[in-house]
């Protein structure tokens, strides 16, 4: 448009260029700003489009959550007020970047760099922060993976063979683990020529062997007291509401999502159930035991007398009560294998009961959730908690690489005479960083608040 | 008259200054107080009707980046040039979520049920859900036949 402008302004001296020989030719920015702001602006633009296809993919994603099936922002470890902190800090260091321009406009040096060094501390507060909000999911396992690798949807038979997968894979690393460290431990004694290094070795190790002798118990009795229950409840229930509501009491036991008192008192409720089960079960077990007892008393009493017998002198009183002793240890023999069949059919009835009251005791109604709890890593009931965990860190990431990109802009200015001359990169630089301001403003309330 | 544009613009901004300063600071203020308020909205009951509270957040946070590009971006006091490099970005961004969400965003209102089954449903409303389906599908099948 303005070359235009160009050439019909000196149209009328068109024919005399070449007679004169000299032409005035002067540069006509074809938009009225410096090069590089216009670069900025450019670059600015394609950041628009390529922050909205991700903040598009997100809310799209978003809306299409059936209602309920989208991760609250607790159970996610999500702080929102953490979020809002961040938006303020963000917020901080748009105002101090403006002031760093208009001192260095002012050619106030000092000022500049004081207000540049601020903007550049309050990045940092940014990154700091988001970085501890980070390792709050990741100490979780909340991030992204494959679907039912750790973090599953519902609380289906899927999710059943999870945590079973996932207990005994981590027993058997845990063995695997001893094994290697019993090696280990023999040759470092063998190798070591520091009197007190062993000991000490030797304290930590044992605790450290201490600590994975309590894990592998801590999960055989999860594996047995929750997971296989649930699976035996689930096979055996004929009512699918049944079935759910076990798979969800082993899901909220794990990870809990909030309070849910349905679950909680169903849980309560089956507890006292099985509690008295045990009792029964138990003391039926014990009476079944006397009765093998006595009745192997009996055999023995009826032994001896059947050895008494055979010295008795006269013949035929003789073979008759032997044959009533014969007769009488047969089936007081046939009634000792039944009993003792029955006692063993209700000890293996006691076993599992055991268990099931045992591990609720330990983690049944554990405040945060076993995993909370106890710091492990048992596959998670979060729905969507997948495309939660790709979304999330797919756009706060992209946003704290661009503010990493920001504060190393900062960085590279700082050693720099921030003068006039010095303002238009400044305003390139500012420019950049309120976009990236911007985009946090998006992603604080799609992000903490949806 | 175009080619002294970019230093008609410095000496501008420099007659202006203390007035700037004012304004850098209302807008502060004015984004620390939005801020507040889609906080306060997500906790209010705005968010009982979920697309009320997330239109009114979104509205918020359009209104800040508004703020932001329009004062701390300089736009405002930016030529004409401005809609050239913003007006074609924002149009593609906004059209991009506008065409999506009311076919994929909303598919799963209109789910069937056994789609909503296979579906990552929270598993109260799912057991609910199933437990009235179960009573209703005995009729719903009879009325069928």
């Amino acid at each position: 448009m303005t070359s235009t402008s160009h050439t019909t302004d000196h149209s009328d001296h068109g024919e005399g260029h070449g007679a004169h020989g000299h032409i005035e030719l002067q540069y006509q920015p074809a938009v009225p700003v410096p090069k590089g702001k216009l670069a900025v602006w450019l670059f600015l633009s394609t950041e628009i489009m390529f922050f909205t296809a991700l903040i598009g993919t997100y809310i799209v994603l978003r809306f299409g959550a059936p209602q309920g099936s989208w991760p609250s922002p607790h159970d996610v470890r999500v702080v929102e007020w953490l979020g809002a902190l961040n938006t303020f800090v963000l917020i901080c260091s748009s105002v101090t970047i403006v002031f760093a321009m208009e001192a260095a406009k002012r050619d106030v040096v000092d000022k500049a760099r004081k207000w540049l060094m601020l903007t550049f501390l309050l990045g940092c507060v940014f990154l700091g922060i988001k970085a501890y909000e980070y390792n709050s999911k990741f100490s979780h396992g909340i991030h992204p993976a494959a679907p039912r690798s750790l973090l599953y949807d519902r609380p289906d038979i899927n999710y059943l063979a999870g945590t079973k997968a996932s207990c005994d894979e981590q027993l058997s690393l845990l063995l695997a683990e001893e094994l290697s460290e019993g090696d280990a431990g023999s040759g470092d004694a063998g190798e070591s020529t520091e009197p007190s290094e062993p000991g000490s070795d030797h304290d930590h190790s044992d605790g450290h062997h201490g600590h994975d002798d309590e894990l592998a118990e801590r999960l055989e009795l999860i594996r047995s007291g929750l997971i296989e229950w649930t699976q035996k409840k689930v096979g055996q229930s004929e009512s699918r509401i049944e079935r759910e509501l076990a798979l969800e009491s082993l899901a909220h036991q794990i990870y809990p999502r909030g309070k849910n008192e349905r679950v909680e008192t169903h849980l309560a409720d089956e507890l006292k159930e099985t509690k008295a089960l045990l009792a029964t079960t138990e003391s039926d077990a014990k009476t079944a035991q006397a009765k093998v007892t006595d009745l192997q008393k009996q055999i023995d009493d009826l032994n001896e007398k059947i050895k008494k017998a055979a010295d008795e002198e006269d013949e035929e009183a003789r073979k008759k009560l032997e044959s009533k002793l014969g007769s009488q240890l047969e089936s007081l023999t046939q009634e000792s294998t039944d009993a003792a069949a029955e006692a063993s059919r209700l000890a293996d009835l006691v076993l599992p009961l055991q268990n099931r009251v045992a591990a609720m005791d330990q983690f049944g109604f554990v405040e945060h959730g076993i995993n909370e709890h106890y710091h492990m890593r048992l596959p998670m009931v979060i729905p969507s908690g997948n495309t939660w965990a790709n979304t999330y860190f797919l756009l706060t990431g992209f946003h704290a690489l661009h503010v990493l990109g920001g504060l190393v802009a900062f960085l590279i200015l700082l050693p720099m005479r921030l003068g006039v001359r010095r303002a238009g990169v400044l305003e390139n630089v500012g420019l950049y960083w309120h976009f990236v301001d911007i985009v946090w403003i998006f992603l604080f309330p799609l992000l903490y608040l949806f | 008259m175009n080619q002294s544009q970019p230093t008609q613009h410095e000496t501008h901004d420099d007659s202006h200054h203390g007035s700037h300063t004012g304004v850098f600071i209302t807008v502060f203020v004015m984004l620390c107080v939005l801020t507040a308020l889609s906080f306060w909205i997500a906790n209010s009951h705005l968010m009982d009707n979920r697309y009320v509270g997330w239109g009114s957040m979104m509205a918020v946070s359009a209104a800040k980046a508004l703020l932001v590009i329009l004062f701390f971006m300089h736009l405002w006091w930016e030529k004409m040039w401005k809609y050239v490099l913003t007006v074609p970005a924002f149009i593609m961004g906004v059209l991009l979520v506008m065409l999506l969400v009311p076919d994929v965003g909303f598919r799963t209102q209109t789910y069937s049920n056994e789609r909503r089954i296979n579906a990552p449903v929270a598993e109260v409303v799912s057991a609910e859900a199933q437990a009235v389906e179960a009573s209703s599908e005995p009729s719903s099948e009879s009325s069928k036949h």
